[in-house]
């Protein structure tokens, strides 16, 4: 059984709000397969957030203060949230996933261009012997110290800022549901590498990929296990954007992404977390996979490329679903469209084991009123 | 037809064999014309088997290193293909959007199964679509983008070419991450790629070319 998700370290400490204990049961129910009072609801917002409460990028992107106030301030508006993602955000740190520089707005880009990531080959072929001799953590901390300065100035910052803002959601109801990443190290290869140079690689060689893949989970493992300890639960993002199988062969799949994946999912919830299988693109291919995951532990958030109808019918009572309004019906689409698919998801996606959500994370020019339709969706249950 | 074994190693993903046939062949004195056709006809296996969920995406770009690395030596060739392609396509990423990789896929693929690519690269003003047509007379345009906030800049595109009076001159495929059908009808394009393939596929149909 999860525990009850209480205020971090450096949050402020209290007896807990009753909203936020009864949006957290609702969402504890979903997680365990269960059917709550009404299906709840999560979001991920952060350029959308900024254009609700017109605060331009850069200043998001600079302070996490800024960032956490404008979340909140989008949450608020849009009325009754169970639960965001994310309190804070600090683009920057998505360096630390992939291992090469964002571009920032107000800095390498205009105020409200969107943040992206400056992919270069910076890993060189012989860095994989490198990862094997030196070890992960040596190894990284100087290829830290050369690329991701503005990535590690982000991370001390959400370490030093963000668990107020999760007390600061916490007071006012809301649930957080996540509290850190942990990064496949597939994802980490490939970004530092550029998607066309290791593609190669996984090719021509993919022994020392393997052994540089492997000289990383011998890290990882315990550095996982540890920051879980520090930061408590509740849930922990391990993620999928480079690794999708729609991406890979199956031989490729199955050698390079499934059995990191399934540790390092293992090793969150052996810690008493729920990993949050934030999975980007179509994963239909290999949705039968997932029965090998602890069951009524994970939730699998997809973002409208995966066939969310069927994944729901192969996991039925194994996995909580979340998702998966998609981004363009959310950009594009109309509120009727968005009530219709809403309504789609209420009924063969949920009630049972179910979180609502959109595909991934909301999209900068999502019109309001179509996530306001999706947020209100849920109450019509 | 049977393959040739320079077209089935290529169809194979045979990185250490296709450029060493490819040289062979040169070395023969055969025609280099005829060896690019032969390659290509080993991007179309390629092609084929990413239709029937054999291959992905990681051997489809693959593929096109393989393509790239056998076809080094026919430079001279590739040119003389250019001039009498099946067809061109003005090809990049819209503006304000600096992903390229979909688009880089996409004209490997696409120059490998013998259509002139003309890359923009990322991050393309309207009006340079418009020129790039002007100059190249293609009848095909690609756009791609990554980004959904880009959907109004890939519409703006759309209308750029069609307020210069070549909308109708122009067959106009997108693609990308976050594209979808209705996403395609909303910028104003004629077709929606699924897949780099699909792109092929659809350019193909577009040339009246198998």
């Amino acid at each position: 059984m999860v525990e009850t998700q209480g205020p971090p370290p450096g949050a402020p400490q209290g007896p807990p709000n009753p909203l936020f204990l009864e949006r957290m049961g609702r969402i504890q129910t979903a997680i365990h397969c269960g059917t709550p009072d009404r299906v709840p609801l999560s979001l991920v917002m952060d350029t959308f957030a900024c254009n609700v409460m017109g605060v331009k990028y850069s200043e998001f992107c600079a302070d996490l203060d800024v960032s956490g106030q404008t979340i909140l301030g989008a949450v608020e508006k849009l009325g009754d949230v169970d639960s965001v993602q994310w309190a804070s955000y600090a683009p920057a740190i998505l360096g630390m996933l992939w291992l090469a520089p964002m571009k920032l707005p107000g800095r390498e880009l205009p105020d409200d261009a969107l943040w992206q990531l400056d992919e270069q080959v910076r890993i060189q072929p012989e860095d994989y012997d490198r990862i094997v001799e030196m070890g992960w953590g040596p190894w990284f901390g100087q290829y830290l110290g050369r690329y991701l300065g503005e990535a590690a100035a982000a991370g001390a910052m959400m370490q030093e800022k963000a668990p107020r803002w999760v007390g600061e959601f916490m007071g006012r109801g809301t649930v957080v549901f996540s509290a850190s990443t942990v990064d496949h190290p597939y994802e980490h290869l490939c970004g530092g590498r550029t998607i066309q140079q290791f593609t190669m690689d996984l090719f021509t060689r993919p022994d020392k990929v393997e052994a540089a893949m492997q000289a990383i989970m011998a890290e990882k493992r315990e550095q996982t296990r540890q920051m879980i300890r520090a930061i408590g639960p509740f849930g922990y993002w391990v993620g999928s954007w480079r690794t999708a199988p729609q991406f890979l062969s199956p031989k490729l799949w199955d050698r390079f992404v499934w059995p990191y994946m399934k540790e390092l999912v293992e090793i969150v919830a052996e810690e008493g977390a729920i990993p949050m299988l934030h999975y980007d693109a179509c994963w239909d291919r290999e949705i039968e996979r997932l029965l090998e995951l602890p069951a009524r532990t994970c939730v699998l958030a997809t973002d409208g490329q995966t066939d969310l109808f069927r994944a729901k019918e192969i996991l039925r009572g194994h996995m909580c679903l979340m998702g998966d309004v998609p981004p363009a019906m959310l950009t594009l689409g109309t509120t009727d469209e968005v009530k219709a698919y809403c309504d789609r998801l209420l009924t063969d996606v949920g009630p049972d084991g179910f979180i609502m959500a959109m595909g991934c994370a909301m999209p900068p020019n999502a019109k309001f009123e179509n996530v306001k339709a999706m947020v209100d969706s849920v109450q019509r249950r | 037809m049977t393959p040739t074994p320079l077209a089935q190693a290529v169809g194979d993903l045979q990185m250490d064999v296709a450029p060493g046939l490819v040289q062979e062949k040169l070395a023969a004195g055969e025609d280099a014309l005829a060896v690019l056709a032969e390659l290509q006809d080993g991007m179309a296996i390629v092609g084929d088997k990413f239709e029937s969920g054999e291959y992905f995406l990681s051997e489809l770009i693959f593929a096109g290193e393989i393509f790239k690395q056998a076809s080094a030596p026919l430079q001279d060739a590739i040119a003389q293909a250019a001039e009498s392609a099946s067809g061109t396509i003005v090809l990049g990423t819209v503006k304000n959007d600096i992903h390229e990789f979909g688009k880089n896929i996409a004209g490997t693929v696409l120059s490998s199964n013998g259509i002139k690519v003309v890359d923009l690269g990322v991050d393309v003003d309207p009006q340079a679509w418009v020129d790039a047509i002007n100059e190249s007379g293609a009848t095909l345009v690609g756009m791609s983008a990554l980004l959904t906030t880009v959907f109004d800049q890939m519409k703006e595109a759309v209308a750029t070419i069609e307020r210069a009076g070549l909308r109708d001159k122009v067959t106009v495929l997108v693609g990308g991450g976050p594209m979808t059908q209705e996403a395609a009808e909303y910028v104003g394009a004629d077709h929606y790629c699924e897949t780099a393939q699909d792109g092929v596929i659809a350019a193909k149909r577009v040339l009246g070319v198998s």
